[in-house]
């Protein structure tokens, strides 16, 4: 499984790998240009593929301003 | 997915709006060009200035700070302490490691100590926090900039925000605001000093891709008064425009601020004439503190007032 980690929502979900990173955010509900995905200090692009067993952060960019 | 730029490393930004896509080093050139491209087109900041830059310890105004360095300007953080439990202090302590890796101190005002932390002054004037904070904030700006000798107040406004206040403003017809509505509102003399956004060509995705790839660590908590705050249903609006039409948050903006001009003289000049006269004629001084004002006492004063009576009560 895929651990997709949403830190300022306080969520967490699992998704069967492997995953293409924009399946990835349409399974979470997310808007791809609303958001980073990253994977510790990388940051993944959108087509990018996650392989089963592997942890990604979705942050969202979006702020009141 | 390659870089297109270098063909070579494999990219980590996508950029659909600009048909793109990056891999670190070259993102970094790209988002340099885009900032000075900014600031250069309405002749933000000049080689010689001497740039205050707002800091909230958001992403924003983070990397507005970072780059804004790296370009060279004469820059001082400041940041307002709001004043708000918990979430103040965590901004405060982001922006001072911010500031202490480039050698740095920012400049701090501590609204309590100023008797006007955001949510008590807003219980006792009876006013929305948002607005009370506005007004504060835009108060030790000009005071900050006026007492220390800087010559231009920048913030860290994006694309995002500029385009959704543009829609909302639209929206509702807001003739006044559409007028004001600019990277660069100039310094009205008599101690209103000049406003610049160098961020408003970069989208907020890619400001946030900047800073994450720089290794700033911001706050990504909200500010919690700013629940429900209808930029966010703009912002929402926009994205599902960009997301089908990719680029249409930029073209909604620059086109605004190529056709403003002629734009604007469909609204009726009654509606233009409640800005504030611009440049004609300077403001007079509070009575109270000697801060520049249209009126004769500073809309900070008579807040202050207002809270101190509701203290009583
Ligand atoms: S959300 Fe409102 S109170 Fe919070 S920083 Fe923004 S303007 Fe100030
Ligand atoms: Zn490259
Ligand atoms: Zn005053």
């Amino acid at each position: 499984m895929i651990l997709v980690r949403m830190p300022q929502k306080k969520k967490e979900l699992t998704l069967p790998g492997p995953k293409r990173v924009l399946d990835i955010l349409a399974a979470a509900g997310v808007r791809p240009t609303t958001v980073l995905v990253t994977q510790g200090t990388r940051l993944l692009t959108k087509d990018q593929r996650v392989e089963d067993g592997e942890t990604v952060d979705i942050i969202s960019v979006v702020s009141g301003g | 997915m390659k870089c297109k730029r270098c063909r070579k490393a494999a990219a980590a930004v996508d950029l659909p709006s600009h048909h793109s896509a990056f891999c670190p080093d070259c993102f970094f050139v790209f988002f340099r060009r885009q900032v000075e491209e900014g600031i250069r087109k309405f002749s933000l900041l000049e080689p010689r200035d001497r740039v205050l830059v707002c800091v909230s310890g958001g992403k924003d105004s983070l990397v507005l700070w970072d780059i804004l360095m790296e370009l060279g300007y004469d820059t001082e953080g400041l940041y307002i302490d709001l004043g708000i439990e918990g979430y103040s202090d965590r901004s405060g302590e982001k922006i001072a490691a911010f500031a202490a890796s480039r050698g740095k101190e920012p400049i701090v005002v501590d609204l309590r100590r100023e008797g006007v932390p955001i949510p008590e002054a807003a219980k006792r004037s009876r006013k929305e926090e948002c607005s009370v904070c506005g007004t504060v904030k835009r108060y030790f700006f000009n005071r900050v900039a006026a007492t220390r000798g800087f010559t231009v107040v920048a913030t860290g406004h994006n694309l995002d925000d500029e385009a959704a206040r543009l829609l909302g403003n639209l929206l509702h017809w807001h003739g006044d605001h559409l007028e004001r509505q600019h990277p660069l509102l100039p310094g009205e003399g008599g101690g209103l000093v000049r406003k610049v956004k160098p961020l408003w060509r970069v989208s907020e995705m890619e400001t946030a891709a900047y800073g994450f790839l720089k290794g700033i660590d911001y706050v990504t908590e909200e500010c919690p008064m700013s629940e429900d705050a209808t930029s966010l249903v703009y912002k929402e609006a926009l994205s599902l425009l960009e997301e089908k039409m990719p680029g249409t948050r930029s073209r909604l903006y620059m086109g605004f601020l190529t056709k403003k001009g002629t734009f604007l003289n469909f609204l009726t000049s009654a509606e233009i004439n409640e800005a504030p006269p611009s440049g004609a004629e300077h403001p007079g001084t509070c009575a109270v503190c000697g801060a520049p004002t249209y009126a004769e006492t500073c809309g900070f004063c008579r807040l202050k007032e207002k809270v101190g009576r509701g203290a009583v009560r």
